[in-house]
């Protein structure tokens, strides 16, 4: 048999909803291409009117805070230091590189010139929230690949890389919040230059710690989710005893956004907040279903225990997220009387993305060993080299 | 980004008195001229007045607005060059990530087509809806408005300063804000007693005398604290909050895993296992 019937035969093999997602993503990537062939004013409703639309709204503006749970989960397991939790880890890995790669794929479609997006490296101007930004997301794709290289050296049983990566995860998970703290806010500073554009609703100085805190609230959500949805319908180890602690945490952080958005709506905005009808409703869902009602929700202990009810509040928070950030990034950008809405090919494409995501990460799973990981026989331990105890003692214990 | 102590006032500025604009649109022709620019097939009334073409694109860097309205029982026209306005602190050259705007010291704002990889970033800060697409293209660039700083340069006047016969005058900043204030004290009754330009955006090297008030002609209300300080107040913080997450994120993780350590050796000394059996 050659290697590509084993390819073919493999694929036939796959659950329908699979070769779906097949289908989805072929039809994006095909999309894409005419993009190529027949130019972005075309293919899309973009105009000089609306710059941005769905591919940087959804593609990257929402995409990153929803790939943001690898690097809260990090810092909440390896340095807050709450163990238990380290087996949701490398699904929430997994996620994060996925999310970031289809990012820069979202990205490189969207630019006019993608074949230079390496000026970004070589002419820089840190006076500029996008160069801050593109730099954090080339530099946390390789942190994440690297940790994402951790399932894939244990696949092959490549033992030297493997102790290599063991080495430097600390290291790596502390990059990952620190870029991430960074990236995240900067795409809220991303419309702060937009002072007469983005409507006071959302317009004001804290925007980029609001984008950060929402990442976090956005990133522990999906990650109740997917463990959620992975163990009912992949048929993956049931983890709710996990995501119960996690979704005692997710109503703290909630609470510190609402407080910070509170703050900056009634200090810090500047201009009219109820002149405009449309963007006030928009503005209320997003607050009242996708902040208030989770927060309530998570607050009541037989939500937090009860699978369906902890997976709802987590939906809400992560459409409350998406609603979010569609409404600083494009309808509170909208003018007065203009209205944009994305055309077929744009749809498609942002569906082929999201497809792949999905497709990707149901992949990874069956050939990786993410879900089967035990942390329990792995030694994490940082070498002491300010040990003041008994020597014998520490280095018997460095090497245990 | 420009330099940061530039002498503003001793750049070029346009002054560019609406009220003797007769919207004859020979600045239009100049510019596309100059620039070499391709037409437009254009149908009259498909913009919001007589202008035309209706708005500014990849191929239309200046257009003269039309606006009727009524004086003494008789029907005017009132008239506004929109233009790229040349910001003294422009948001599009702080946006761009590659650094391909750039505030010349002889005052026109440039753009380098090399450089640009099209995110259209300056198209969104932008606060008076200069830089345009190449929506045509498959790999398209912004165009705007240049200042002609190519004619600049080498002394001479941009294109559609040069056409213009009563309009527009070019020169220092500094001597149009004095003509133009000179201009409105030698007749009130004929100016609006404010100038566009003069403030908007932290000071643009475009400056505006009308007698109809500007939000009526058009003319966008805009901040007057430059844009780039917007985004700056936020981005200035950028090393700082990396260290600190950095740093105590580590110091936390350090403690935390030397808590479990220690632990762990105080266990194994009470149970008395040697840790070489162990390992």
């Amino acid at each position: 048999m050659t290697a590509a019937k084993i390819i073919v035969n493999e694929i036939k093999g796959y659950h329908r909803f699979v070769k779906f997602l097949i289908v989805l993503v072929s039809l994006g990537a095909l999309a894409s291409l005419a993009r190529f062939v027949f130019g972005l004013g075309v293919t899309t409703n973009l105009n000089d009117t609306f710059p941005w639309g769905l591919w940087i709204s959804f593609d990257v503006v929402t995409a990153v805070p929803l790939a943001a749970g690898a690097f809260t989960l990090g810092a909440i397991v390896h340095c807050f230091h709450i163990k238990k939790l380290e087996p949701l880890v490398r699904p929430a890995i997994v996620t994060g590189f996925l999310g970031y790669s289809l990012v820069c794929v979202g990205l490189l479609l969207d630019l006019g010139q993608p074949q230079r997006c390496w000026h970004t490296m070589v002419y820089w101007n840190p006076h500029s929230p996008m160069f801050e930004v593109s730099m954090c997301i080339a530099a946390y794709t390789t942190v994440l690949f690297l940790e994402f290289l951790s399932p894939v050296c244990e696949k092959f049983g490549y033992h030297v890389p493997l102790r290599l990566l063991r080495t430097i995860e600390m290291p790596l998970v502390v990059a990952a919040a620190s870029i991430s703290t960074l990236h995240q806010s900067s795409l809220g500073t991303f419309f702060l230059i937009a002072v007469d554009k983005l409507h006071s609703l959302w317009y004001n100085p804290l925007l980029p710690l609001l984008f950060w805190l929402s990442a976090m609230c956005a990133g522990i959500s999906i990650i109740i989710v997917e463990a959620t949805m992975s163990h009912k319908y992949m048929g993956q180890p049931d983890e709710s005893e996990l995501l119960e602690t996690l979704a005692k945490i997710l109503p703290w952080v909630i609470t510190v956004y609402l407080t910070v958005k509170v703050f900056s709506l009634v200090a810090l905005t500047q201009g009219p907040l109820f002149n405009r009808p449309g963007l006030l409703v928009l503005f209320a869902v997003e607050v009242v279903c996708g902040v208030l009602l989770p927060l309530v929700m998570l607050m009541n202990g037989n939500v937090r225990e009860n699978n369906r009810l902890r997976a709802t509040a987590a939906w809400l928070v992560i459409a409350g997220v998406i609603l979010n950030r569609f409404n600083v990034s494009m309808f509170g950008m909208e003018a007065p009387g203009t209205f944009y809405y994305p055309s077929f090919l744009e749809s498609v494409v942002t569906i082929g993305i999201i497809a792949a995501h999905i497709l990707f990460f149901v992949l990874i799973a069956k050939y990786f060993p993410i879900f089967e990981h035990h942390p329990e026989t792995v030694d994490y331990t940082i070498p002491d080299h300010f040990h003041k105890t008994e020597k014998g003692h520490a280095h018997g214990a460095a090497k245990a | 980004m420009s330099s940061e102590n530039q002498d503003f006032n001793k750049s070029k500025a346009f002054l560019i008195d609406m009220t003797k604009c007769t919207g004859c649109r020979g600045c239009q022709v100049a510019c596309k001229q100059w620039n070499q620019l391709g037409a437009e097939k254009t149908e009259f009334f498909t913009g919001e007045g007589y202008q035309n073409p209706p708005l500014m694109s990849e191929y239309t860097f200046t257009r003269i607005k039309f606006r009727d309205y009524e004086k003494n029982g008789q029907n005017e026209f009132a008239f506004y060059k929109e233009m790229c306005m040349h910001c003294n602190e422009p948001a599009c050259a702080s946006v761009c990530p590659v650094g391909a705007f750039k505030k010349t010291k002889e005052g026109p704002v440039t753009y380098d087509a090399e450089r640009c990889i099209g995110c259209r970033f300056c198209m969104v800060a932008c606060p008076f809806g200069v830089p345009k697409y190449e929506w045509s293209k498959a790999l398209p660039l912004v165009r705007k408005c240049t200042g002609c700083y190519s004619r600049v340069k080498e002394g001479l006047k941009p294109a559609c300063a040069t056409t213009c016969v009563s309009a527009i005058t070019y020169g220092n900043r500094e001597e149009m804000i004095k003509e133009a204030n000179k201009r409105i004290a030698a007749r009130p009754e004929k100016y609006l007693k404010k100038l566009y330009g003069s403030e908007e955006a932290g000071g643009t090297s475009v400056i505006y005398l009308t007698a109809l008030p500007f939000d009526e002609l058009g003319f966008k209300p805009v901040t007057k604290r430059p844009l780039p300080s917007y985004t700056w107040q936020a981005l200035r913080l950028v090393p700082g909050i990396f260290l600190t997450v950095g740093s105590s994120l580590s110091l936390l993780s350090w403690f935390n895993h030397r808590k479990e350590r220690i632990a762990k050796e105080e266990e194994q000394r009470k149970s008395g296992a040697t840790p070489k059996e162990e390992s």
